[in-house]
């Protein structure tokens, strides 16, 4: 009996052990990803010589938790699969981090993103419905969380447990129509709707607070019917309890995640200055911002990350197993 | 020449609100968000298909959004509101998920132009078509009676394209016999030698038939077209029609800065047709009270407004 429980204590030790080391292991992966992604998506703008790059940084970490945790149930191979998770990018502007998401999730050739805002290109600045893998056309604010209340509704009427997930920008919630569709989705009860704040603090010319201000943000939704729960938007570990429990909620209640963010978040120059939303680095900023984007890789030893080239991008990987050796 | 016209109890919209309920009785993709509006025939729509039926309050910008959720997930949505509401309110909404997403949302707005008389100023809509017409991919309906209404009532049911159909909230008479194909786009509901040809729209061409009826002259009585597709207009019929004639009155319950008189205009010279016009709306808004004839008379374009320029 003894020697039973000893084994299976011993069991159980190996496997916490395994299981904590598959976590940390899931979440370096994850960490790398994300600094792959934000390297993708600046020298994707830096290339188009514009995009959205703050506005991108600050959702990364929840983007890539999202496709690359495998929270959304998706098909890139079929991207209108009836029984995907919907996924609706309201701040638009963000399209630069969602388009190279989908990339690399293959939704799309990774080449696309060499024609981002050009003639013969596939996407602009702002969200198109037409590219693989993106729902809705955004890019005019206060227009995904209202259209949320129609597709998780869809769902309740067609029997479908597919989820509706909308990434919200903080400075959006200024529009009043978010706050029409809010109170909507709780009277609703619309529980299989899960909005998320990229609460990074800033509208084009200053802070929310400064402007229109959005704090207590978390009273605000839970007077309106919502259960709020606050994050750090760019914790892997934070983001996934956040929403571990998003497929089984079934009490009624709409779910907001407010995530705080950093606006620009892997470019210390960049971040929270408010006057850079909507830029990409021009010529005599670039070399100082690659710089400091390759400071947050744990494998850059000091060495910058090199731009990829236009002619050979479907093959293009991160070239940190380069900065190893 | 007299124009036929029969009696008629029932607002277009009962009629054409009665046409989607059966519709939705055989199909549970129709649904129908409103915004706090209700109508006679609302009330058996909610009672029987309580599914089927979502008031989102007083929130035009949600009802929009909504219905494109919806739209997109399979649902056949009819939105309801009163016309400026419906419309100019949630403006850019329509823009974006009927115009660039090609959602198709059938929007309803009730009671255009002075429909709603005494209100006043906030609920009269007096440029609703020419803000909706620069919408791309929409379609826009103006029935001037039950019959139309309940013809585009089943079109639009039908149709995969996104729509504003504009119901007029007063018993109007009866001009169209059942059985009318609707998918010509117009009607030229009285021919005339005479050189003269009245185009309208909605209930306005209920006055053109009045000012016709009362010209005694034959050589002056007028031919009268009906508009009841705004968009896309059937330009190369009309083209056809205003060939006919020398001298054409458009004639609207509208701000004349792109609305009925200006769509006919740009046909006009769209097609290099040898033709006068002379247009009769609103120059400027104005309004009174004491009922919607009374508005007419004040914005020249009542029965008698009409004759004058038909004698001119």
């Amino acid at each position: 009996m003894y020697l039973y429980f000893l084994s299976y204590k011993c069991l159980n030790r190996v496997w916490t052990v395994l299981y904590t080391e598959m976590e940390a292991e899931k979440l370096r992966y994850l960490e790398d990803k994300a600094h792959e992604l934000r390297h993708l998506t600046l020298d994707m703008c830096i290339r188009a010589k514009t995009g959205h790059v703050t506005s991108s940084f600050s959702a990364v970490e929840i983007l890539t938790a999202l496709y690359n945790g495998k929270i959304l149930r998706k098909d890139p191979k079929n991207p209108r699969w009836e029984d995907r998770d919907r996924f609706i990018l309201s701040k638009g502007q963000a399209s630069p981090i969602l388009y190279t998401t989908l990339t690399d999730n293959g939704y799309f050739p990774k080449s696309w993103l060499r024609t981002f805002n050009t003639a013969n290109g596939h996407f602009g600045v702002h969200l198109q419905c037409d590219v693989p893998g993106v729902e809705y056309t955004t890019g005019s604010l206060g227009h995904g969380l209202g259209i949320g209340n129609g597709v998780a509704l869809a769902a309740k009427k067609n029997s479908r447990d597919y989820k509706t997930f909308v990434l919200l920008g903080d400075a959006e919630l200024q529009e009043g129509s978010c706050w029409e569709a809010a109170m909507l989705s709780s009277t609703l009860k619309l529980d299989n709707l899960i909005a998320i704040v990229d609460r990074n603090g800033y509208g084009v010319l200053c802070r929310t607070e400064e402007s229109a201000a959005l704090n207590p943000l978390d009273k605000k939704f839970a007077a309106y019917g919502w259960e709020p729960r606050v994050i750090n938007g760019h914790s892997f570990e934070e983001i996934f309890k956040s929403l571990e429990d998003a497929r089984t909620r079934n009490k009624g209640v709409p779910l907001v995640v407010i995530a705080n963010t950093i606006k620009g978040k892997g470019l210390p120059s960049w971040q929270n200055v408010a006057l850079r939303h909507g830029t990409a680095p021009t010529n005599g900023e670039v070399d100082q911002i690659i710089d400091e984007l390759s400071a947050g890789c744990r494998y850059s030893n000091g060495k910058k990350c090199p731009l990829y080239g236009f002619d050979d991008l479907d093959k293009w990987k991160c070239p940190r197993w380069d900065c190893q050796k | 020449m007299g124009l036929p016209k029969m009696n008629n109890n029932v607002a277009m919209r009962n009629i054409f609100w009665d046409r989607i309920y059966e519709h939705a009785r055989q199909d549970k993709n129709v649904m129908l968000v409103c915004a706090d509006m209700g109508a006679p025939a609302l009330d058996k729509f909610r009672r029987d298909m309580p599914d089927q039926y979502i008031n989102v309050g007083i929130a035009e910008h949600s009802m929009v959004a909504l219905a494109a959720g919806l739209t997109r997930e399979g649902k056949n949505v009819y939105t309801y509101a009163i016309a400026p509401f419906a419309t100019s309110r949630c403006h850019e909404f329509i823009k974006l998920n009927c115009g660039l997403m090609k959602l198709p949302i059938k929007i309803v707005g009730i009671g255009p132009g002075f429909g709603y008389e005494d209100s006043g100023p906030t609920h009269h809509t007096t440029e609703d078509i020419s803000i909706m017409r620069p919408i791309p991919n929409l379609e826009i309906y103006s029935p001037c009676d039950s019959v139309c209404a309940t013809a585009i009532a089943d079109l639009t049911y039908k149709s995969g394209k996104p729509a504003y159909i504009r119901l007029d909230r007063q018993i109007l008479p009866i001009i169209y016999k059942e059985g009318t194909d609707f998918t010509k786009g117009f009607e030229e509901l009285k021919k005339s030698n005479g050189g003269t040809l009245i185009v309208s729209t909605g209930n306005m061409v209920h006055v053109a038939i009045e000012a016709a009826n009362k010209i005694t002259s034959e050589d002056l009585s007028p031919g009268i077209v009906d508009i009841y597709r705004i968009k896309p207009l059937n330009s190369e019929a009309l083209t056809d029609v205003l060939f006919n004639y020398n001298r054409v009155i458009t004639l609207e319950e509208h701000m004349l800065d792109g609305g009925l008189g200006s769509l006919i205009a740009e046909t006009i010279m769209d097609n290099d047709i040898p033709v006068i016009q002379r247009r009769m709306g609103l120059r400027d808004y104005i309004y009174a009270y004491g009922g919607r004839k009374n508005i007419q008379k004040a914005c020249g374009i009542d029965v008698d407004s009409v004759i004058k320029v038909i004698e001119q």
